[in-house]
């Protein structure tokens, strides 16, 4: 697991903010109609929200340790639940 | 013979020029308007014959394909978007090939004549393409969803396939209300506020437009049952039943605002259902 690769994922989709809540929306070139998108619970946002070109693992781990009160451990399965969330929707 | 034909669909105005005779599926026959229109939203210009495909077939974009079926296929040009449909009974023939300049505005079409030696531009899928692309400039989305409108309220009722869309538009219609349609429909916003639209279809039907008040998103149940959503769950749940090219950006972005928006002014449901007439009393009654 790689943050450059969760960069790369990023920028596949279009996010928007709804009060308090984000959707994402992938970016498909095979589909007419979409039957899924998802909202981002607040671990997720704070993953997204806190990723770009030059983040690193050890940036996002403690700031989440930090964020949430939970161990690097945790922190770590958290990105890579999402990371995984993100690569079933393209 | 040459042809100049306009059409309105959802209130957009849309020009169909060509120096060959143009004929129309019958579908679209009751949006054809006679007077005249000095400012057109879109319009197209028709040519007899297919060409060698006019723009470079490297940058691909989309494709509109099932299992079985490809639809079309779309490039990115230098002036903006290029498009070969195909032949759904053959599916690898071209029958379409057209082109959008980048206000979306102007197209282009290539087809050969019919049997009779006139051109059917909007030809499936030639036709919801152009009504697709009216929403990317546009305040407007195109939803897969029945329309009711019961003399006080229009509401829209979506859903996945086979979830009742059509059942729900039998059970209004038994009940003396009129079906805006019961499959593809525009919602648009227009100064007086948000108004949906049906489409021409394969059949004949009169152009009807109603007020969006309400939109269910349905599922057949044991029971009746509603609940109301708000913020991104329903944006989001709303979305998935528009119609969509998701490659771009900004379209995403266009259609994200829309419908945020929207479901801020209009109210969205999930409603389960039991198919029978009780549903049209319980909505009434439980709205909120």
């Amino acid at each position: 697991m790689d943050l450059q690769t969760l960069y790369k994922l990023k920028t596949k989709f279009v996010a928007r903010e709804v009060g308090n809540e984000m959707i994402l929306v992938p970016l498909t070139g095979n589909v007419a109609q979409m039957s899924e998108l998802f909202t981002l619970n607040e671990t997720a946002r704070f993953i997204w929200q806190n990723t770009n070109e030059n983040t690193t693992l050890a940036d996002i781990e403690n700031l989440m340790t930090a964020e949430f009160d939970i161990d690097p451990e945790t922190a770590k399965q958290d990105i890579e639940k999402f990371m995984k969330l993100l690569e079933s929707m393209l | 013979m040459p042809t100049n034909i306009t059409i309105s669909i959802a209130d957009f105005s849309i020009r169909l020029i060509s120096d060959a005779a143009v004929s129309l599926e019958e579908g679209y026959l009751p949006f054809v308007i006679s007077r005249d229109i000095d400012d057109t939203d879109i319009t197209i210009e028709c040519f007899q014959g297919i060409p060698s495909v006019p723009f470079p077939l490297t940058d691909l974009v989309f494709e509109a394909t099932n299992e079985t079926r490809k639809f079309y296929s779309i490039y990115r040009t230098a002036n903006g978007l290029g498009f070969v449909m195909y032949n759904q009974q053959t599916t690898d023939e071209i029958q379409q090939i057209a082109m959008l300049d980048n206000t979306f505005s102007n197209w282009t079409v290539y087809l050969n004549p019919e049997d009779d030696g006139s051109l059917l531009p909007l030809k499936y899928p030639f036709g919801p393409i152009v009504m697709y692309y009216l929403t990317v400039k546009a305040q407007a989305v195109l939803i897969h969803a029945s329309c009711i409108f019961d003399g006080e309220k229009g509401r829209i009722f979506t859903g996945f396939s086979g979830n009742g869309k059509s059942t729900m538009s039998k059970l209004w219609a038994d009940e003396g209300n009129l079906v805006i349609n019961d499959d593809r429909l525009f919602i648009r916003k227009m100064d007086a506020g948000y108004f949906v639209y049906n489409t021409p279809m394969y059949y004949i039907d009169k152009p009807k437009k109603t007020t969006l008040d309400g939109i269910h998103l349905i599922s057949h149940s044991q029971e009746n049952k509603i609940k109301k959503l708000s913020g991104a769950m329903a944006v989001s749940k709303v979305m998935a039943f528009c119609i969509q090219n998701n490659y771009d950006k900004e379209y995403i972005h266009n259609h994200l605002n829309f419908l945020s928006e929207l479901c801020t002014k209009v109210p969205v449901y999930e409603l389960g259902f039991v198919p029978d007439t009780n549903i049209v009393d319980f909505i009434k009654s439980n709205e909120s």
